[in-house]
């Protein structure tokens, strides 16, 4: 076999493991990910499942379940006990789920798009755009992110809508920082500059060269964002600042005066806590495997 | 260096401005407008076209905003909502307690999570590193309130070894110099009171600095890894430098930057922290104050402080950048 013959067999060996592919066979590997993704599949089929799971209505209260004015711990019929109001706190925690779940995904959504949106402008635009666009994101980052979800929230009132808003607010610049680097980073690439030497044009260059390549630290980025997203919208809801119906199951507020039932029902903190921090747990794993799988630096190796 | 710090502090510039057009803004969005803000839910219409003369709410809005700008040089942030008592008057008296427990936070995560890293990067790939690893991912993924409870009802519920709340045990009386109350102990020579603050700072600084703890051992491993092969450090070696010296002179050295830098940006995080922390361990501090004043929507005393914690964010960034210049060469003689 000549060496063109033999360097045609090595691409064609090495042709259908792209970077997806190899980064699938890595993650399906690394037993940290695989943990995360039976946390996170438990999570979501809870979140779907809630109304077939769920023994009690979470919103139904039953003040003749009290004992002593607080609240009976774990039983057969009440796996998780019952809250100061009478309230299954098992049947709470699983339609819980679906609050963190779609308030987490969806206040990822918008930090991601509008993030993503103005670092995409800024690092292709350049010049005074680029200035503006990062001064601003800057002014954002200067204000600590809980701070500013507190103001937005106060700004625009309690609800399940302006506290997506207010957590996805804190996330914009950090996706549009990244991005932007990402994107700058990527122009300067070899392959670009063969590509734009060939004659391939500036859109398809950039939907096809750079997005793709700039693309993985995104990903990474957005798993672990669903993870802070998740604990930011239980701390709002633990400052009181939740779901303005105050029956709601959201784990932040299902935590928030359970500090005075500490001596004698230590399980309603013990409870919504842990199952915040196994969601929390679930993204961050997922997140930490997908950073490793997708780092280019270790294709290859596994 | 001197142009270093120049253009670091002119960046600053940009940065208040936007800060001050932000907070300014919102109050003017909020439901109902800032003259409903100030009066609180019972204000009539009436009242609120007075208020409106009277802060000027009917002059255009740059006018307004040139105003706002002076007032709050001035260092006027207006009067609280609820305690008719200047924002900046509460501000003085609760900004000590944060920055209290905030740097006891810090010191607890530096002592612990820097030995913590080391180890674990001389270990690697041993018991010590798997466990720092998972012990900082766990850590990463509890919340600092829920972190906060869990102490609490261990330490202080149920073993009652710490205080539950507060700063200070109700009959123990100290004189407060500076707000400071451990250093106020200090300079008092107060031996009882001492004892006691620190018994009340223990929890919510552990409580506080658990994050950037597994934070800063996250990055001490994976720095002292990067540094561990560099020539430098086989030369050093090669030269017969005894390992502790390697250690201390060569490697730790070297690892302090990334390090340096990644203190600096828990900062932000250690403030969001502190509004939780307080709450749990009712810490009488910014935190909570702000809290309060969500709850019975006290305009004023949330752009006061809000303002003043980003103002306070943003200069310690600025801090850390010049420190960061000061251990790096690289950055001192360029």
């Amino acid at each position: 076999m000549s060496i063109a013959q033999l360097e045609a067999r090595e691409v064609e060996l090495e042709a259908p493991s792209g970077l997806w592919r190899e980064a699938w066979q890595r993650l399906r590997r690394n037993p940290g990910a695989l943990a995360g993704f039976a946390l996170v599949a438990l999570f979501i089929l809870l979140a779907l499942l809630a109304p077939l799971i769920a023994p009690f209505d979470p919103r139904e209260q039953d003040l003749s379940l009290l004992r002593d004015g607080c609240c009976p711990g774990p039983s057969a019929e009440h796996w998780f006990g019952v809250d100061d109001l009478g309230r299954d706190e098992f049947s709470r925690i699983v339609y819980g789920a679906r609050f963190s779940l779609l308030i987490g995904v969806v206040s990822v959504a918008v930090g991601l798009s509008v993030g993503l949106l103005l670092g995409a402008i800024a690092g292709y635009a350049g010049g005074i755009v680029d200035s503006i666009v990062m001064r601003l994101m800057d002014i954002m980052l200067s204000i600590p992110g809980l701070l500013l979800a507190i103001g937005i929230v106060a700004a625009l009132g309690q609800g399940l809508i302006q506290i997506m808003i207010a957590v996805g607010a804190t996330q914009i610049p950090i996706f549009a920082r990244l991005l932007r680097g990402s994107i700058l980073a990527q122009r300067e690439n070899d392959f670009v500059l063969a590509a734009r030497s060939v004659g391939v044009p500036r859109r398809t260059i950039l939907a096809s060269h750079i997005l793709p390549n700039a693309i993985s630290p995104v990903i990474v980025q957005g798993t672990l964002a669903l993870a802070t997203a998740i604990i930011d919208v239980a701390g709002l809801g633990f400052l009181g600042l939740g779901p303005q119906d105050p029956s709601t199951p959201e784990w932040g507020t299902m935590l928030t005066d359970t500090t005075r039932y500490l001596q004698t029902a230590p399980h309603l903190a013990m409870i919504p806590g842990v199952a915040i921090v196994l969601s929390v747990l679930g993204f961050n794993l997922i997140g930490d495997g997908l950073r490793e799988a997708l780092d280019p630096k270790l294709r290859g190796r596994g | 260096m001197l142009r270093f710090v120049v253009r670091r502090l002119l960046l600053l510039v940009p940065i208040l401005i936007g800060l001050s057009i932000l907070v300014f803004l919102w109050i003017r969005i909020l439901p109902g407008g800032p003259a409903q803000a100030l009066l609180g839910e019972r204000g009539t219409d009436e009242q609120a076209a007075q208020i409106e003369r009277q802060y000027g709410l009917d002059e255009p809005i740059h006018v307004q905003y040139w105003k706002y700008v002076q007032t709050v040089a001035n260092g006027d942030f207006g009067d609280s909502i609820a305690t008719r008592r200047p924002v900046v008057e509460e501000l003085k008296q609760r900004f000590p307690a944060t920055i209290e427990l905030a740097l006891a936070a810090m010191f607890f995560s530096i002592v612990l999570g820097i030995p913590l890293g080391f180890i674990a990067a001389k270990r690697y790939g041993g018991a010590v590193d798997h466990a720092s690893l998972l012990i900082s991912l766990i850590g990463i993924s509890v919340p600092i309130f829920f972190l906060a409870i869990i102490l609490k009802y261990v330490f202080a519920v149920k073993l009652g070894w710490l205080p539950t709340v507060g700063r200070l045990s109700v009959l123990i009386d100290l004189e407060h110099p500076t707000g400071f109350y451990v250093l106020d102990a200090i300079l008092t020579g107060n031996l009882e009171a001492l004892w006691d603050a620190l018994k009340h700072l223990v929890l919510p600084a552990v409580a506080l600095g658990s994050i950037p703890l597994a934070v800063i051992a996250r990055i001490t491993r994976a720095a002292v890894l990067d540094v561990q092969n560099e020539d430098y450090v086989r030369t050093a070696r090669a030269k017969g430098v005894s390992p502790g010296r390697v250690d201390t002179r060569h490697v730790l050295r070297n690892a302090l930057l990334p390090i340096a830098t990644i203190i600096g940006l828990q900062t932000g995080l250690l403030l969001s922290g502190a509004v939780l922390t307080e709450t749990v361990f009712a810490w009488p501090g910014i935190g909570t104050w702000l809290v309060g004043a969500i709850r019975v929507r006290d305009f004023p005393v949330l752009q006061g402080g809000i303002l003043f914690v980003s103002v306070v964010f943003v200069l310690v960034n600025l801090f850390v950048d010049v420190m960061y210049a000061v251990i790096n060469p690289r950055i001192r003689f360029s």
